[in-house]
């Protein structure tokens, strides 16, 4: 029975409650056209209330929550001098917070007010016998006003507001969160995991369907966050806590040491050159190396090195180049900060699998199969191979190409979802080979089915098929990738829709393996308290209207981490979880309807049982002075009452649904036909 | 293709390897010319070498440790490379020898002074081979019009003073025990340790009729057998100090052995220095240490008076 409301109520309020000698109940009793009164006699049952203890005021009415309605009970609350408002009528979770306001107009506590259901749990449901309905509608408005009875004005909650945000994941979506929300002039923290922010983006060639320069549109976009004078960039970092409620999270972050310092360095490459060591880039899919101490790419934003202490030899020769700049401090530890906000966006991505336990496409096992990230970064000018697509076996470029679909995704014993944007980054590959090598290259792709639903995305499959690219359908089963041992040249084997084998010979194979969720989201879902999908991913509060927004107020998801999606949905998606980030930011206070638990000190023996229970961590055991009690943080507490349940002491209450007052309700509704003498 | 790291090791040697598309690093150890010393494994900056002792069985000889490099920790720096004395292990990069470590000068390249005079070389060829103990010189005879002799011993004197005489030495893989300088005519060789140290039998503590130390020992004549107390003897003229013996000795104060000081190129690196420590000890760092900077001091003091440096030193 908890209102979703959000309005806040008038703070004016007559001060009445428990201790008035006899409340003065008035009961309005609902037609709501012809959805209630057809089966219900709402005027008997305005009578009948008449004659129900403490009620002074009864009638029906045709639509309280209309304009006129809500008018004429503030006119009866105030004639009559009620201290207690009962409207039987439609659910709770519909006009509740309509009343609320209505009876607080009158000068009421809106929490005096309380709501018979007699539209859902009775006319809706007892259609075929009215006898019984009507009687059952009478039990429901005595339980009400026994209740009602019983009710006690309460204070509605506010909480501070803390007017910065997080932003964790510096992908394409998070930036795009952090750069709206900073211009809309809310503090930004960016946590990035990595050296440099950019995500899957910035390490792409080009972006389909326009085959622009990938880094070329978000390079700028990398650099606004690194300059803008709202965001501080927390590279390198990892979140290791996240304490609190909307408007007041508290985020423990431990900044890994790069052994140089950001604010000296000045991403000169000095030390760079001067370094001996070497080891494998991940920002190159290791297939290239970088220096010990390095940037993983050329665009890093923030541009400061990073000193990999795995490889390094500590020959201190990039303490001599960088010289009096003095950015390099070996004796850098682990830094452990605390950052609070009002709000968190999680962009965390996704990553790839790994196809080496498909043994039929024989990845890691023959030389010239690759995965599609591989061959984005042998395709890419600032590659490790310099944007020469060549072969692994003998470094020469390939006379034909295949391309293979749907590698571990649409498949029911590794990734049964479509990984989304396979389809299309196999149709840009495919066309910008063609389009480079012309006639010299022959381009082959083996797809199931071709998903290109979106703007521009249909004309660019057309492209690829006037560029020459031979596209054959498949089935995903029986396919199969051989080697030839001498020329190391493959064959792909595979059977068309209707069982016919077909087989393309092939100088290089590139794979379109399955995007899956990042290695760190299982890990957050944990630290944030949010659930996590079937496949894995973070979990959106409601698929089709709250996309962005998850079960715990104040934190929000934008990009892949919520669901596959290429950089434009992503970018929209960054954009709509700053929008909402900023309807919470925006905020005075956080207003949380005072129906949470509280506890009674003198009965909690503080054993730790409603710690247990409770799903949310809201009521924590604390010392306080010489006995533990229990505490519950307001913001945290749903009001669900499964502590109240648990507690062997009944140490701990909830305000309006009280043991007595749920008593008092199940005595009115055993009792029929009582009347008042 | 994936990123792979491979390791394979078989009786003939150890090797390592990392394959990425464009750079391929590999780290071979030749299994013949390890002499299980343990210098690679203190000069290693990532601690990825391991000595393992090699179990002795009763009345056989004892058996040279075995090295073993860890691939998970080994970053193929070439360090190792660089400190063999022996020349047992090769790091290469896309199959050529060229160590950045040297190239940026983070690593010292160890001095092998070793000089040869062909011409004090002895004519008779049964007189110059067999000299090294780990055969590293080559005496080879040509006529005068280039033609290779084959099979120079079958020839007489005069018949040898008409040839002409090439003389190669493999310094690459020469631990510089300065043998061939003994054992040849004077001025034919000419050698400087790589290491120098100490090394001392203590005869009272070995175990009655031990020669494990012997039995390792790549240099002949280094240690040598006594025919008075059958004890093993030490003889420091020709140790090289790489302390393979100190590895298999079986008792604590048997052996006396230390490193003290390292021929090598002028560098200025952590890396080295830190090697510089476990091969030796902190006080002979300390030492060369001490050394370089009282050689800095004396060049800026000559420079700040206007002196000119003498280039040919």
């Amino acid at each position: 029975m908890k209102s979703t409301a959000r309005e806040k109520p008038k703070p004016r309020q007559k001060k009445a409650g428990p201790e008035t000698e006899s409340p003065r109940i008035g009961v309005f009793v609902c037609q709501c056209g012809s959805n209630i009164a057809s089966i219900i006699d709402v005027d008997a049952l305005a009578k009948y209330a008449q004659t129900l203890p403490n009620v002074v005021h009864a009638e029906s009415m045709s639509y309280p929550c209309s304009r006129q309605g809500q008018d004429e009970i503030v006119a009866a609350i105030k004639n009559s001098k009620l201290d207690r408002v009962v409207v039987a009528g439609c659910s709770p979770r519909l006009y509740e917070p309509t009343f609320q306001s209505c009876v607080s107009r009158a000068e009421l506590n809106p929490w005096l007010f309380e709501m018979a259901n007699i539209r859902e749990f009775t006319s809706y449901c007892n259609q075929t016998m009215p006898e019984e309905a009507n009687q059952k509608a009478k039990d429901t408005v005595r339980m009400a006003v026994a209740k009602a009875r019983l009710l006690e004005p309460l204070k509605p909650i506010e909480l501070p507001m803390t007017k910065k945000v997080m932003v964790i994941g510096g992908g394409i979506a998070g930036i795009n969160a952090a750069l709206d929300l900073a211009d809309m002039g809310f503090k930004v923290y960016m946590v990035e995991k990595t050296e440099t922010i950019g995500g899957v983006m910035a390490l792409l060639d080009k972006t389909f369907p326009t085959l622009d320069c990938s880094i070329c549109i978000e390079g700028p976009k990398m650099v606004d966050v690194g300059r803008h004078p709202n965001i501080e960039i927390i590279s390198y970092a990892d979140v290791l806590k996240v304490e609190g409620y909307v408007g007041n999270f508290n985020v423990k972050i431990r900044k890994n040491p790069r052994y140089v310092i950001a604010a000296n360095c000045t991403g000169c490459g000095e030390c760079r050159d001067a370094c001996p060591i070497e080891y494998p880039n991940y920002a190159d899919l290791y297939l290239g190396a970088r220096k010990a101490i390095s940037i993983p790419f050329g665009q890093a934003v923030p541009l400061t090195h990073t000193i990999n202490r795995d490889y390094c030899i500590e020959c201190y020769k990039c303490v001599d180049a960088c010289g009096a700049r003095e950015a390099i401090n070996f004796d850098q530890k682990p830094e452990e900060i605390d950052v609070n906000v009002g709000a968190i966006v999680v962009t965390v991505g996704y990553s790839m699998y790994d196809p080496k336990d498909l043994t039929w496409t024989g990845y890691g096992k023959f030389s010239n199969v690759f995965t599609a990230m591989e061959f984005e970064r042998l395709i890419l000018a600032a590659g490790p191979t310099g944007g020469k697509v060549i072969r692994a076996s003998d470094a020469q470029k390939p006379h034909s190409v295949a391309f293979m679909q749907c590698v571990g995704s649409r498949d029911i014993n590794r990734y049964e979802y479509c990984s989304g944007f396979c389809c299309m980054y196999t149709l840009k590959h495919s066309v910008m080979l063609k389009e480079k090598y012309r006639d010299a290259i022959d381009v082959y792709v083996l797809y199931n089915d071709m998903r290109s639903n979106f703007k521009g995305y249909e004309e660019f499959f057309n492209r690829a098929q006037k560029s020459g690219v031979k596209f054959i359908r498949v089935k995903l089963e029986n396919r199969r990738i051989t080697e030839d041992p001498q020329t190391k040249n493959l064959t792909v084997c595979a059977e068309t829709e209707d069982g016919k084998p077909v087989s393309v010979h092939a100088e290089m194979v590139v794979l379109a393996n399955a995007a899956i969720p990042a290695p760190t989201t299982a890990e957050l879902a944990k630290i944030l308290n949010i659930p996590l999908d079937k496949d894995g991913f973070f979990k959106e509060c409601q698929p089709k209207i709250r996309p962005t927004d998850t079960e715990v107020p104040g934190i929000f998801l934008a990009g892949a981490c919520q669901g596959l999606k290429d950089i434009p949905y992503s970018v929209a998606q960054g954009s709509a979880a700053a929008a909402q980030a900023a309807s919470v930011l925006g905020k005075k206070s956080w207003p949380v309807e005072p129906l949470v638990a509280r506890v009674n000190e003198d009965l909690c023996s503080g054993c730790r049982v409603c710690e247990s229970a409770c799903g949310y961590h809201a009521i924590k055991v604390e010392k306080k002075g010489e006995k533990s009690v229990a505490k519950v943080t307001e913001g945290l507490c749903r009001g669900c009452g499964i502590c109240s349940s648990a507690c062997p002491m009944d140490a701990v209450t909830m305000p309006n649904y009280s043991d007595c007052q749920i008593v008092a309700q199940i005595q009115a509704v055993m009792k029929k036909g009582s009347r008042k003498t | 293709m994936p990123f792979q790291r491979l390791k394979r090791d078989t009786a003939k040697e150890l090797c390592l390897e990392w394959v990425m598309q464009v750079k391929n690093y590999r780290l071979n150890l030749d299994k013949n010319r390890c002499v299980g010393c343990q210098i690679c494994s203190l000069a290693c900056p990532k601690e990825a070498i391991r000595i393992e002792k090699q179990p002795k069985a009763l009345g056989e000889k004892a058996r040279k440790a075995r090295v073993d490099v860890d691939l998970s920790k080994c970053n193929f720096c070439g360090i190792c490379d660089i400190s063999c004395p022996y020349g047992a292990i090769s790091v290469t990069v896309d199959g050529k020898h060229l160590l950045s470590v040297l190239d940026k000068e983070s690593f010292p390249q160890l001095i092998r002074d070793v000089k040869v005079d062909a011409t004090k070389f002895p004519v008779d060829p049964s007189k110059s081979e067999n000299v090294c103990p780990i055969n590293l010189i080559r005496v080879q005879y040509s006529t005068p019009e280039g033609k290779l002799v084959e099979d120079p011993r079958s020839l007489s004197s005069s018949e040898l003073n008409a040839l002409r005489m090439k003389v190669e030495v493999d310094k690459e893989h020469c631990p510089c025990c300065g043998i061939c300088e003994a054992k040849l005519p004077q001025g034919a060789m000419h050698v400087r340790r790589i290491f120098s140290g100490k090394l001392a039998i203590r005869r009272e503590n070995c175990p009655e009729g031990c020669t494990d130390c012997l039995d390792v020992c790549p240099i002949t004549g280094a240690l040598y057998l006594s025919d008075s107390d059958k004890k093993v003897h030490e003889n420091e003229m020709f140790c090289v100090y790489c302390g393979a013996c100190k590895i298999v000795c079986p008792v604590d104060k048997a052996l006396d052995f230390k490193r003290t000081h390292i021929h090598h190129t002028a560098v200025r690196s952590g890396a080295w220095n830190k090697a510089l420590e476990r091969l030796t000890s902190p006080t002979d760092m300390t030492k060369e240490l001490k050394a370089k900077r009282s050689l800095k001091a004396r060049e800026s003091v000559k420079k700040r008076m206007g002196l000119k440096e003498e280039q040919n030193v």
